[in-house]
């Protein structure tokens, strides 16, 4: 009984502050995650652009394709071909894409579009 | 108390520890025919906004192409005329045309008409005819910018100014004065893969990871510096059997080089861009003497394999 009333107000402290560490932590690992998010744009196997997809805004690239020009766009966070001269229009038809393990391919422009996560790209491409 | 001490040190270790990683700025601007990524994670907006216009600013004034309501390259390159110029051209070209006294003996601005020459031949995949070429460094040799006072310069001769060599770097430059006058020390800015200024990351190295595009999986770590390269993987053409380069020896007139690509690591952005086109053309022997001359660092690429790289630059595979 002394003992509750003696500490009762550090017990408090200790578990609040747990569960505000706790918190914390959290988030610095969901922030985390999404940060390394980014997708690669290649054209014939050389990467011409590399994007932040954890960078919420809406952004455009226009990527000049084996063929033609490529409309790329980004929005929270995932990435799209909206426009291509393609007959088939598969990457277009892809839609938005924020996975690793979906690759967007226009080969009639030999372009890819892959997203790579977890801190394996580079923060900038030289070449 | 001392309990409230004891506990509360790891939550405050744990807030410090949080640092934002995110980009307070990152842009775009299409300029030097490419996208430059403006990429500050100190600073604010208006830094952003004011690093956007000088790019576009040099971009306007380095462009030999069209003349763009103002007194550029391309002004100066169609008259023998005095022509008044900014301040800022003036050092630029006066920059462009000293680099060669620094070891960039393959880099001359006056290489712009030879080199139009070449992109419209090697666009229907022809090899420039001899008789052109020959005309073309004879111009070249012909040719003189006199810079007079008051950011007056004259151009005597045929041959056309081309400062796409080193335009990009000078500006990267000039971006870097400005962040260290606002004591910003977190940043990138991609010149479009080929010339690009790197502060420091937010992280604890503070290293960059710069993929090597040319070698699959290669990439370096680097911090506070230039990074440039001319490579012919891209804008290269391959005509019966022989690759030709869009980067042209202005020695002999060739669009032959002796490297794939070339990476340099220097303090200035400049001098970086030119030594790397310059480069191009150089043997492995006369690089390491240039690297120990210059304080540079190099990385070489010939089929897709590096051939050599300054001992302390540490290539990294994935």
């Amino acid at each position: 009984m002394n003992f509750w009333k003696k500490y009762r107000n550090d017990i408090f402290l200790i578990t609040s502050l747990l569960a505000v560490a706790g918190i914390a932590i959290g988030i610095v690992l969901g922030t985390r995650k999404k940060v390394n998010l980014t997708a690669k744009i290649s054209v014939q196997n050389k990467v011409v652009e590399t994007v932040n997809l954890s960078d919420k805004e809406d952004h455009d690239y226009y990527i000049n394709g084996l063929k033609g020009i490529l409309h790329v766009h980004t929005h929270d966070g995932a990435i799209a071909v909206l426009e291509s001269n393609c007959p088939h229009q598969d990457c277009v038809r892809m839609g938005y894409v924020n996975e690793s393990n979906r690759p967007i391919i226009c080969a009639y422009n030999a372009v890819s579009i892959v997203i790579e996560g977890n801190g394996q790209a580079n923060d900038v491409e030289i070449g | 108390m001392k309990y409230k001490t004891l506990f509360s040190l790891p939550l405050i270790a744990l807030l410090l520890g949080c640092t934002n990683t995110n980009p307070v700025v990152d842009q775009r601007v299409f300029s030097f025919d490419t996208y430059i990524n403006i990429r500050l994670y100190e600073g604010k907006k208006t830094d952003g906004e004011y690093l956007e216009e000088l790019i576009a600013k040099y971009d306007k004034l380095s462009d030999n192409y069209q003349n763009r309501d103002i007194s550029n390259v391309y002004t100066i390159n169609h008259t023998n005329d005095d022509v008044t110029i900014s301040e800022e051209l003036y050092k630029l070209l006066k920059t462009s045309f000293d680099v060669n006294k620094e070891g960039a003996t393959y880099f001359n601005p006056l290489c712009g008409s030879l080199a139009k020459r070449w992109k419209e031949a090697l666009k229907n995949k022809q090899i420039l005819d001899e008789t052109i070429k020959n005309e073309e460094l004879l111009k070249m040799q012909n040719t003189t910018l006199t810079f007079k006072e008051n950011n007056v310069v004259q151009r005597l001769g045929d041959a056309e100014i081309d400062l796409g060599g080193i335009a990009k770097g000078y500006v990267l430059d000039r971006a870097l004065d400005y962040l260290k006058e606002q004591k910003i020390n977190s940043y990138l800015i991609n010149g479009g893969s080929s010339s690009i200024l790197l502060g420091e990351k937010k992280s604890k190295d503070g290293l960059f990871s710069v993929g090597l595009n040319d070698i699959e999986g290669a990439y370096i770590k680097l911090k506070n510096c230039f990074v440039s390269t001319s490579s012919k993987s891209v804008q290269g053409v391959e005509i019966d059997g022989v690759s030709y380069s869009h980067i042209i020896n202005p020695k002999d007139g060739s669009a032959l080089n002796e490297n794939d690509a070339v990476i340099v690591i220097s303090e200035t952005g400049y001098y970086g861009d030119a030594m790397s086109t310059s480069m191009m053309m150089n043997t492995i022997d006369e690089i390491k003497t240039i690297e120990k001359e210059h304080n540079l660092k190099t990385i070489v690429i010939k089929s897709n394999k590096i051939v050599y790289s300054h001992p302390d630059i540490e290539v990294l595979h994935r």
